[in-house]
């Protein structure tokens, strides 16, 4: 694929998000707003089961609960939202009507579901992390806040890239699959649950456990909670869940590109288009 | 390469499951696509003509690399649908429904900005298109260029539709059902808007309908299609000369005081060997003669010059031919309900 064609995908996308958010501030603000609402949520939740001191004693650590959420916040909704975004996306355009017009566009549809989303992505990730960077500079000082931001824009940059090819295979199982909608309904938290966001995979029965691997899901909640726990910069543990997220990268870009044109040719001998 | 379109023995199955109790469903195959066959010449407005069920949007999703066969063959400007998707995407504009297909929350421009780029568009060549486009669609005029899209009427809707399907200044334009739910002046616009399109700018509409005076008003040739079959092809006028048994004639004269009107209709039916008759109307005698259709020029010129010869001044000659509604309705065996 020719570079003029990446860039005119990529710059599409941006387009979209800059009219959707001029024509219609009120998502805008929803969006600035949202992180602090589920920050408040989970942190709200948390004080109800015990105070920021147990909180310490339980898991062992000197840190504060709100920068422990913080960071788990961010990356849990980033690697959502990816998974959303790009698998919703086939859903969104269907119930549009713009799902035809989207693929008699000249390019594969797997490259338009990811790279048109792209822009979306780093755009909605780096707001929220930067929204949260005075909090943290207040809970934590300048230079641990300033590190921990960035800390975490790397996690949900490096995050997004398997969660990407995996979101688009999960497209093309909406394609393919005419009642998506409850696909979405029990796919999303399935994979939740088997990604250790709800419940430890550690404790998880082995099958589970081993299901759980090859999700890259897993490894973000995993990256999710070395970030939040780390007190001082402790980049050793953060590397290695990233180098394993890059490979799963790799493999699940390649599997959506080549199973992507699948799931588009049975939508289409199936006339679901 | 005289046509644009090639359809040969194109076939298509869908699978669908009926429900027959709460846990069993039964399999049933539905043949939309019998094996049908059909030409688009380049420069030349095409029609589809078909009741609903009949497989003409099933055709179009076909042409327009939407949907796969199960047989069969169709190509554009020479590229297979199945075989070369991304070439025929290049060559064709596609609208399958007037009234959805864009994002509720952009405006038209700010709509046709976005499929423009998304089909490969940008920059200043971008901008100068959209621009034309809402232009020569009317949308400026209007005054709608910059309103939301959920703002808007079918007819608004229906003409960005059109737009959205010219942003690459296609050669082919594959509109399914281009009109439907349309009040009379935008359906009227989008019609000599298609008309224009082929006749003037070349390019080449395959148009699905089931408006039978659309077919007949925009379509150089159309295919009556039912069934998943085409029952008969060729211009509207070679399809109602191929249905009609016979055409009637009706001619209105002011005869002179002396002409015998007996002896006139004797004189006609013996010449021309068709059946005559004669009633009294405000404007003068309205003349009514049946004949077949291969020779209405024929009789008509010799009724008109025998009329003369007889005293009768002739005001009007009028062909009262079939309707391509009398075609659709004769061919397909359909009667409505």
């Amino acid at each position: 694929m020719k570079m003029g064609k990446i860039k005119t995908l990529l710059k599409s996308g941006v387009l979209l998000d800059l009219y959707f958010f001029k024509n219609n501030k009120g998502n805008f603000i929803a969006m600035l707003i949202w992180p602090y609402l589920m920050l408040g949520l989970v942190v709200g939740m948390g004080f109800l089961f015990g105070s920021p001191s147990t909180f310490k004693k339980n898991i062992g650590l000197n840190i504060d609960p709100i920068a422990y959420f913080i960071a788990s916040t961010v990356v849990m909704m980033a690697s959502i939202s990816v998974m959303w975004e790009v698998g919703g996306n086939v859903l969104f355009l269907r119930w549009l009507g713009a799902l035809p017009y989207v693929i008699v566009a000249p390019h594969r549809m797997s490259i338009i579901l990811v790279l048109s989303y792209v822009p979306r992505y780093l755009f909605y990730t780096f707001i929220q992390v930067v929204e949260f960077l005075p909090l943290l500079v207040l809970l934590e000082g300048v230079t641990a806040g300033i590190i921990k931001t960035l800390i975490m824009l790397l996690a949900v940059t490096v995050g997004m890239l398997p969660l990407l090819g995996f979101s688009a295979l999960f497209a093309s199982l909406l394609l393919i699959i005419k009642e998506e909608s409850n696909v979405l309904n029990w796919l999303n938290p399935i994979i939740l649950i088997f990604s250790g966001a709800l419940y430890p995979t550690s404790l998880m029965p082995y099958w589970m456990w081993l299901i759980s691997r090859v999700l890259p899901t897993t490894y973000t909640v995993e990256l999710a909670r070395t970030i939040a726990l780390i007190g001082s910069p402790e980049l050793a543990p953060i590397m290695f869940l990233i180098g394993i997220l890059m490979g799963l990268a790799v493999v699940y870009n390649i599997l959506s590109y080549m199973l992507i044109g699948a799931g588009e040719k049975s939508a289409m001998k199936r006339g679901i288009i | 390469m005289d046509n644009a379109i090639e359809v040969r023995n194109l076939v298509k199955r869908y699978i669908t499951y009926e429900r027959k109790g709460f846990l069993t469903k039964v399999k049933r195959i539905v043949e939309a696509l019998k094996g049908i066959d059909f030409d688009v010449k380049r420069g030349e407005v095409f029609g589809l003509l078909g009741p609903n069920g009949a497989g003409k949007t099933t055709t179009v999703k076909i042409v327009s690399t939407l949907l796969l066969p199960d047989g069969g063959y169709a190509k554009v400007l020479g590229y297979d649908v199945v075989e070369e998707p991304c070439e025929v995407r290049k060559v064709i504009g596609v609208s399958l429904s007037v009234e959805k297909g864009f994002f509720w929350k952009l405006t038209g421009r700010e709509n046709l900005k976005y499929f423009g780029m998304l089909y490969g568009l940008d920059g200043e060549k971008l901008k100068k298109r959209v621009e034309y486009l809402l232009d020569k669609l009317g949308l400026k005029k209007l005054g709608v260029a910059d309103k939301l899209y959920e703002e808007y009427s079918l007819g608004m809707k229906a003409r960005l539709s059109l737009a959205r399907a010219l942003l690459l200044d296609p050669e082919v334009l594959i509109l399914d059902e281009p009109t439907l739910g349309l009040d009379p002046p935008s359906a009227r616009a989008l019609r000599e808007f298609l008309v224009k399109l082929a006749h003037e700018f070349d390019k080449t509409v395959l148009v699905t309908t089931h408006n039978m005076f659309e077919a007949e008003m925009i379509c150089d040739r159309v295919a009556i299609i039912d069934e998943g079959r085409i029952l008969s092809i060729g211009s509207p006028k070679e399809l109602k000369l191929k249905v009609a048994d016979n055409i009637a004639l009706e001619i209105l004269i002011l005869p002179s005081p002396a002409t015998d009107l007996d002896r006139l209709v004797e004189v006609l039916r013996e010449e021309t060997e068709a059946t005559c008759s004669i009633v009294s109307d405000v404007n003068g005698y309205r003349l009514k003669l049946i004949v077949p259709p291969n020779r209405v020029e024929e009789l008509t010129s010799i009724s008109v010059r025998l009329l003369h010869k007889l005293g009768c001044s002739v005001r009007r000659v009028e062909v009262k031919e079939p309707t391509l509604e009398d075609v659709f309705i004769k061919v397909t065996g359909k009667k409505g309900f």
